[in-house]
């Protein structure tokens, strides 16, 4: 009776994953006509030599501009989620209203709150801008900047992810021993060697934990590019996923873009199993 | 574990069993069409038309055509902008319940020809050129056809690029309204400075190009050669492209150009922070609303450039009907198109949103209008030489390695020249591809 129990898990992990992911492999093999299938044309790894050869923009920039908002995201995030929980890890009204304050970004829709943040860029009447200029500062031109635009998608997806993870490292914070810490004070070890030797050893599953939702996250992100940049100025912000989301639904090179799909599942999957690994490393030399 | 319990987990998983194949099943009949019914023929128009005037004038319109044909139903089906509507109409045509009637740029009809899905107007017109056709303006007749000769698109809401601009500022700087791209420049460095911007132009994007990229394409045109050759090759490296894009550069560096988002142009025309903007004649409404009478807003057609000769650019859509419809379905849906591209209709559309009628019949339906704007007349003479997208599938593609050009040589300072043989290079290789499809 046993395939009976997980027949229902497996017929929709099977219907909506493992069949849309060999089916987009199969699209990937062709020069596929997504408007009229039978005018497709079997053309075996094309698709993956023209995705190495490509220019406009290149796989490479656009696998560099993946990970340059994945490393950011999670060095950056993790560092600021760190940093979030261990000054809101104490109780108290104040800091309950703090913590409500930072995780409640998270809880808006990436789609409402990014076109927000494009007024606030906004060269002419944004925000931003209008606080540079009151300080005598000079403006970087933002989304309009090959320079700035990264920087600025970064700062608005930290602003949007970061309440998600300080809630993991809130929780991670909650269940160490506090005995160790009291132990660490009273050898007289101060507060940061007491965090580096003490308090972070312990949170490491969590960091993991952190490190890979964090990763997985951030080279599938898509809305916030599509909403801040479109990809530009001139692919700096096109990551892989936007240049699939391009050639596949907006220039219906449905091949082409299958064939990116399968690329980036594979770098994907490759960040996460390594992660994994030098986690396991890790736990098992401490 | 009891005989009970599992025998509940089992009824469980085929009650969830049952419910994804009823919700299956009810996807794929949701798409059924009437057509072949003996009552009323329902035809549906997909179209971008969602906004102000536009929504108001086409459902007008619509009411006034299903009043007259009493045995056709015309379902509009809205889309949000023309990224969106290319998408829904790809994905409703895999999906094989495409609706009868769409609205197409000339790149896209190329492509659903080229894959079959749409029907050559000689097929529900009963000719290739019906009556109708010679009404039309020559440069809209010339826009109908693919590079196989027939026609396949029937015309709808043309436009081309108009300068708007604040009057009471020049006048009071003492300038005149541009005749030249020269003296544009000159009336643009004039103003600029203490929080005004001779003109504010966005690029657009590689997926969607903007007024920055009409305007060097303006400019490119206004020097003797246009973007792309008749037969789609990219011109995107000619001495004319170089110094159309040289001379949006110098308009950057001196102060009188501003690069933004959003209609950049437009917001800063009606905060009284902008001289110029360049848009479409059927912004005109847009432009309105944005002045809010704050000043007496200008419109003028685009200013000559070295050749000395007038150019522009046409925009807008025409329309197409997809293969799937029904005999019944074609004929209403021709009768439908028929009627949106008559003078009276064209009058009306044209005098409620901006857009150019396609027809010179219309013009004398609209006195009214032209007292107000006697700028039409004009702008509609245009239409005979403004220069259209060139109905090839790649041409999408290639603009938006100019808007690439655009955004190095103005953000990066990238030397123009420089940035738009990276973008002919690129737009080759999209020619090839394209071609190879």
């Amino acid at each position: 009776m046993g395939w009976l129990y997980t027949a229902p898990a497996l017929l929709i992990f099977s219907v909506f994953i493992i069949g849309p992911t060999a089916y987009t492999l199969y699209v990937s093999l062709f020069h596929w006509n997504a408007l009229n299938t039978a005018k497709s044309k079997y053309i075996g790894l094309a698709n993956y030599r023209s995705l190495l050869g490509s220019t406009a923009p290149s796989f490479l920039s656009s696998a560099w501009h993946s990970l340059y908002f994945s490393g950011a995201m999670v060095i950056g995030g993790t560092a600021l989620s760190l940093a979030f929980a261990l000054l809101l890890q104490r109780g108290g009204r104040l800091l309950g209203a703090a913590r409500v304050a930072v995780f409640a970004p998270h809880a808006t829709p990436v789609v409402a709150t990014s076109l927000a943040w494009v007024w606030i860029f906004n060269p002419q009447f944004g925000l931003a801008d209008t606080l540079l200029k009151a300080v005598h500062l000079p403006q970087p031109g933002w989304l309009q900047s090959t320079t700035w635009a990264m920087p600025s998608v970064i700062a608005y997806s930290l602003w949007h992810e970061v309440g998600f993870t300080v809630v993991l490292f809130l929780g991670g914070l909650a269940v160490i021993s506090p005995e160790l810490s009291e132990a660490a004070r009273v050898d007289g070890a101060n507060a940061w060697q007491e965090f580096w030797h003490v308090t972070w050893p312990q949170l490491r599953p969590v960091t993991l934990f952190v490190v890979i939702i964090t990763s997985i996250s951030s080279l599938q992100a898509f809305t916030q590019f599509y909403e801040m940049s479109q990809g530009g100025p001139v692919y700096a912000t096109t990551t892989l996923s936007f240049l699939l989301y391009q050639e596949a639904f907006v220039f219906f090179d449905t091949g082409y873009g299958a064939a990116l799909a399968i690329v980036l599942f594979a770098v994907t999957a490759a960040f996460t199993l390594l992660q994994r690994r030098t986690g396991d490393r890790i736990s098992r030399s401490s | 574990m009891t005989k009970n319990t599992r025998s509940r987990r089992i009824a469980g998983s085929a009650l969830a069993a049952a419910t994804v194949l009823a919700a299956v099943a009810g996807c794929s009949s949701s798409g059924s069409k009437d057509g072949a019914s003996s009552g009323p023929t329902t035809i549906s128009f997909m179209q971008i038309m969602i906004n102000g005037s536009q929504k108001s004038t086409l459902v007008k319109l619509t009411n006034d055509f299903e009043t007259a044909n009493p045995n056709i139903k015309v379902n509009l089906e809205y889309q949000p902008d023309y990224g969106t509507l290319h998408a829904k109409e790809t994905a409703a045509i895999a999906a094989h319940n495409a609706p009868t009637i769409g609205q197409v740029y000339e790149s896209w009809a190329a492509q659903y020809a080229n894959s079959q899905v749409i029907l050559p107007v000689s097929q529900y017109a009963g000719s290739d050129k019906p009556d109708q056709y010679s009404s039309f303006y020559a440069g809209v007749q010339k826009d109908l056809a693919l590079p196989d000769g027939k026609n396949w698109m029937w015309p709808f809401n043309k436009s081309v690029q108009v300068i708007y601009s604040n009057s009471d500022l020049l006048k009071s700087k003492g300038l005149a309204a541009p005749t030249t791209w020269d003296q544009f420049a000159t009336d643009a460095k004039a103003v600029s400075g203490n929080g005004v911007t001779g003109i504010a132009i966005d690029p657009g994007t590689t997926a969607s190009p903007a007024s920055g990229t009409l305007m060097f394409q303006a400019l490119a045109a206004s020097n003797g050669t246009p973007d792309f050759a008749a037969d789609g090759t990219p011109q995107l490296n000619s001495p004319a492209a170089v110094q159309a894009l040289s001379y949006l550069v110098d308009l950057k560096k001196s102060g009188a150009l501003q690069i933004g988002t959003n209609y950049p142009g437009e917001a800063a025309l009606g905060a009284q922070k902008g001289l110029f903007d360049l848009s479409s004649a059927a912004g005109y409404y847009y432009e309105n609303q944005a002045v809010g009478g704050k000043f007496a807003l200008g419109t003028a057609v685009l200013p000559t450039g070295s050749t000395g000769q007038p150019t522009n650019v046409m925009s807008g859509t025409n329309l197409v009907e997809f293969t799937g419809a029904s005999k019944a379905q074609q004929a209403a849906g021709w009768k439908y198109m028929q009627f949106l591209a008559s003078a009276s209709s064209q009058a009306e559309w044209a005098g409620q949103t901006g857009y150019l009628p396609v027809t010179a019949a219309a013009l004398p339906l609209m006195s009214d209008f032209i007292a107000k704007n006697p700028y039409l007349p004009t702008a509609v003479g245009a239409l005979a030489y403004a220069v259209a997208e060139p109905p090839y599938s790649w041409v999408a593609k290639a603009e938006g390695e100019e808007v690439v050009a655009l955004q190095a040589a103005l953000d990066k300072g990238t030397d123009p020249a420089t940035a738009l043989n990276t973008a002919q290079t690129n737009a080759l290789a999209d020619q090839k591809a394209g071609a190879a499809q």
